[in-house]
């Protein structure tokens, strides 16, 4: 299934409820469902945010499909050319008074993903993320 | 996003509904940091709550940070099972209080 998104922050909420609804047909459990919602919430909502120094409205594409026990998601968006695997983890055994803000939302797509690849292909970000619809297969995160 | 706020035992409860996502993080902010004004003990009950987002969790990181720098105390309660695996993933189990239910954090607050 294909959903076409514009760069606008009250798209995701749409998004969200079109995925909900894909999941319901391919008979993914709530808290899979879950899963794939909080992890697009996070990739777009971060797309939406740097990708485009301008303010004119782009769009972005987001594939998602069920093929056997797995969720495959492709993001493609025009925007910078960014590589979320380079951002750097935060600390999760730092104290509260060290512990950073920010820098989350993308670990939390990568810990939820079983696989999670990024690629610059002609001009554009192409993030490929892989989701098992399965409990139990460990998440690699990276 | 509906926010209440009671009081209870000198402990302002906050009790949010909802979602908490990039949308609606900026209401929960405000309710939470608003709150953090008058009181420097903290609940935030999560009942309410199907989902939360790194834009919400940034929001318990800053009242955590604050009512550490007040000498306050924060506690985080009745946390739903799917949201509480969100904080413990983001390692905020490790630096936050959370207590099944506010009976059980009193102890904290006393």
């Amino acid at each position: 299934m294909l959903i076409k998104v514009k760069n606008n922050i009250e798209e995701i909420s749409r998004v969200c409820d079109t995925v909900s609804r894909f999941c319901v047909e391919n008979d993914v459990s709530d808290e899979k469902c879950h899963d794939i919602t909080l992890i697009l919430d996070e990739i777009i909502t971060n797309i939406v945010n740097y990708a485009y120094p301008d303010d004119k409205e782009h769009e972005l594409s987001v594939n998602i499909d069920k093929i056997g026990v797995h969720i495959t998601i492709r993001l493609i968006d025009s925007g910078v050319a960014f590589d979320p695997l380079t951002v750097a983890d935060p600390d999760v055994n730092s104290t509260l008074e060290e512990r950073k803000i920010g820098g989350l939302g993308i670990f939390i797509a990568k810990q939820l993903s079983n696989d999670f690849k990024y690629s610059r292909v002609n001009g554009q970000n192409q993030l490929d993320i892989r989701i098992s619809t399965q409990n139990g297969e460990k998440s690699d995160g990276n | 996003m509906e926010i209440k706020t009671t009081t209870e035992d000198g402990v302002a409860i906050i009790t949010p509904s909802g979602r908490v996502d990039t949308s609606t993080a900026k209401a929960f902010e405000d309710g939470v940091m608003g709150t953090i004004d008058s009181n420097n003990k903290i609940a935030i009950c999560f009942s309410g709550i199907d989902y939360i987002s790194s834009a919400g969790l940034r929001v318990v990181l800053m009242a955590g940070k604050k009512l550490t720098a007040l000498n306050g105390r924060f506690a985080l309660i009745n946390m739903p099972e799917k949201i509480f695996a969100v904080f413990k993933m983001s390692g905020f189990d490790k630096i936050l209080k959370i207590y099944p239910s506010f009976e059980e954090s009193k102890s904290f607050f006393k």
